[in-house]
């Protein structure tokens, strides 16, 4: 009884074993799966990166614009501010002219 | 017999479409019309003399017209009997000396009577304008002209004054406290100036019964519609003259500070308002304020409050309808008149030919244009008029005042330049004169051995 017993156990285990294991043939497809995955995954951390450089650039393309952009309203406001000045100073020295 | 329409033809959507559109651009060009109206000539404008109905306090219509290249707003003002205050307020943001070729100015040609008794003549300080009532009743006419009055520091007084005397070709006799000021300026006066180019009194003036006022001609044009004198009130020539001949003397002269003013005409209530002398301000507007409120409560109708306070705020010196009183109020003559440009403005300063044997007076050296052109026209302004006009060299623009028959008249111009407009001007020779110099100059350095005597690089180039 005791014999039948240990055969069967030896025979299940056995069973188990076997099932659990895998050819080299499933092995090599896994591989070949997983550097699929990660060229897709360095591709995407490629796309990925040169997406934010972009934009990056971008920005910083539009922020300069915006600088350079406020800048000229400013130098036009300015030159406004100076020929108005100037205008401003010419009729005072005229109106002081027009004196007896 | 005709026919009217080919019926078959408006079978075809096509013709149809486009009939419609033929249609369509006629009704537009029927409503340019109605925009652009045609210009009125010059000589239709009423400039001075206006009817005075019962009743009504507005007089005058405005106009609008086109600048040419050249123009300035002071001799547009002139030409149209205005002052330079009055045409810089109601065009605001527009440059005195340069304005821009094509722009549609407004002339301000509408005024509301100020407020007080339609007899004699009365000056209103703060509009820098004149009026002189004659005949009475229905048959009640204004004449207006604008003036110029005291400044801050010498005020025109007010009140009420008569005219003691009248004098044509008038002598000033040089009051001390402008002796005085003149002389710390580097200008010594003689203590009478004849009648001339030179006496600021011009050709005609009415002596105040207040002493030592006056109003008179002026040989400072520009000066009309500013504060620029010593407390006497300055009119254009051709206005001074006008007025002497239709003044007699013991005739009442009233003057008042009214900066707002407001009148009705057909029905309507106007107001006008022009920016106040300093201090005057808050006390004139209350009273104004005051009166709107009066009509308000009598005609039981709400004023646009609103409106009032726009009025006042961009102080055009322009009257603006606020208000309807009555029925039937024509608002035809609201609408400015398109003037035509006239060919030459009266009074604008002539600017004579350029003479290579003349002498001139470098006044300026400037980058850009338009400071040049603006010294150049108030150079040109000045009393006596001294004329000047820009030269274009290769890096920026020069003011030259000039031609000058001689040295002495050049040096005059240079020191007139100095003392009134703080320009310290380089007297020029003929090109004539520094040619035969320059040959003279040659045939020393041959002389001499000398190569280092090189003309004035300015006297080169004019």
């Amino acid at each position: 009884m005791k014999t039948r017993l240990l055969v069967i156990s030896v025979m299940l285990v056995l069973g188990a074993g076997l099932t659990g294991c895998a050819t080299s043939g499933d092995l090599e497809k896994v591989q070949a799966q997983q550097n699929l995955i990660n060229a897709k995954a360095e591709q995407a951390l490629q796309d990925a990166q040169a997406a934010k450089a972009a934009a990056d650039a971008a920005k910083l393309k539009a922020d300069e614009t915006s600088v350079r952009a406020e800048n000229a309203e400013k130098a036009a406001a300015e030159r406004e501010r100076i020929a108005e000045e100037k205008a401003q100073r010419a009729d005072a020295a005229f109106q002081k002219s027009m004196r007896k | 017999m005709y026919r009217t329409a080919d019926l078959p033809l408006l079978a075809n959507w096509r013709c149809f479409a486009a009939l419609c559109t033929a249609l369509v651009a006629l009704n537009g060009c029927a409503a340019m019309r109605t925009v652009q109206e045609p210009g009125h000539p010059e000589s239709e404008i009423k400039r001075n003399t206006f009817p005075v109905a019962r009743g009504e306090d507005v007089v005058g219509r405005l106009a609008v017209i086109r600048l040419e290249e050249g123009d300035t707003l002071p001799d547009i003002a002139r030409h149209f009997g205005l002052g330079v205050n009055a045409i810089s307020a109601a065009n605001p943001g527009v440059d005195l000396w340069v304005p821009e070729a094509g722009k549609r100015v407004t002339l301000p040609l509408r005024y509301i009577l100020p407020d007080a008794p339609r007899k004699g003549i009365v000056i209103n300080q703060a509009t820098m304008r004149l009026f002189q009532f004659k005949g009475d009743g229905p048959s009640l006419v204004v004449s207006t002209y604008p003036v110029g009055v005291g400044t801050e520091e010498r005020p025109t007084p007010m009140g009420q004054t008569r005219v003691a005397r009248k004098a044509a070709r008038p002598t000033w006799h040089v009051p001390a406290s402008i002796a005085e000021d003149h002389r710390k300026k580097g200008d010594i006066l003689p203590a009478k100036v004849p009648p001339g180019p030179e006496n600021p009194l011009g050709e005609y003036a009415l002596y105040l019964s207040k002493t030592g006022y006056l109003i008179h001609g002026t040989n400072k044009p520009a000066s009309i519609g500013l504060r620029a004198t010593n407390g006497c009130m300055r009119l254009y020539p051709e206005n001074i003259e006008m007025l002497y001949r239709d003044t007699p003397v013991n005739t009442p002269v009233l003057i008042v500070n009214q900066p707002y003013l407001i009148g009705q005409r057909d029905g309507v209530l106007y107001l006008e308002a022009h920016t106040p002398f300093e201090g005057s301000g808050t006390g004139e507007l209350e009273k104004i304020y005051a009166k709107l409120r009066s009509i308000e409560k009598q005609s039981a109708h709400t004023l646009d409050w609103k409106k009032v306070q726009e009025v006042q705020a961009e102080a055009r010196g322009i009257p603006v309808p606020i208000f309807e009183m009555g029925q039937g109020g024509s608002q035809e003559d609201v609408k400015p008149l398109n003037v035509e440009h006239p060919d030459a403005l009266y009074g604008r300063p002539a600017l004579p030919e350029l003479k290579l044997e003349a002498w001139y007076v470098l006044a300026a050296d400037v980058r850009e244009e338009i400071d040049a052109r603006r010294l150049a026209a108030i150079i040109n302004h000045q009393g006596p008029p001294i004329p000047a006009r820009v030269l274009s060299k290769s890096s920026g623009y020069r003011v030259v005042a000039g031609p000058f028959n001689d040295v002495s008249a050049a040096r005059e111009a240079a020191r007139r330049l100095k003392i009134d407009l703080d320009i310290d001007g380089i007297v020029i020779e003929p090109v004539k004169q520094i040619e035969n110099r320059k040959e003279v100059m040659g045939v020393e350095a041959k002389s001499f051995g000398n190569h280092h005597n090189k003309p004035n690089k300015k006297e080169e180039l004019i």
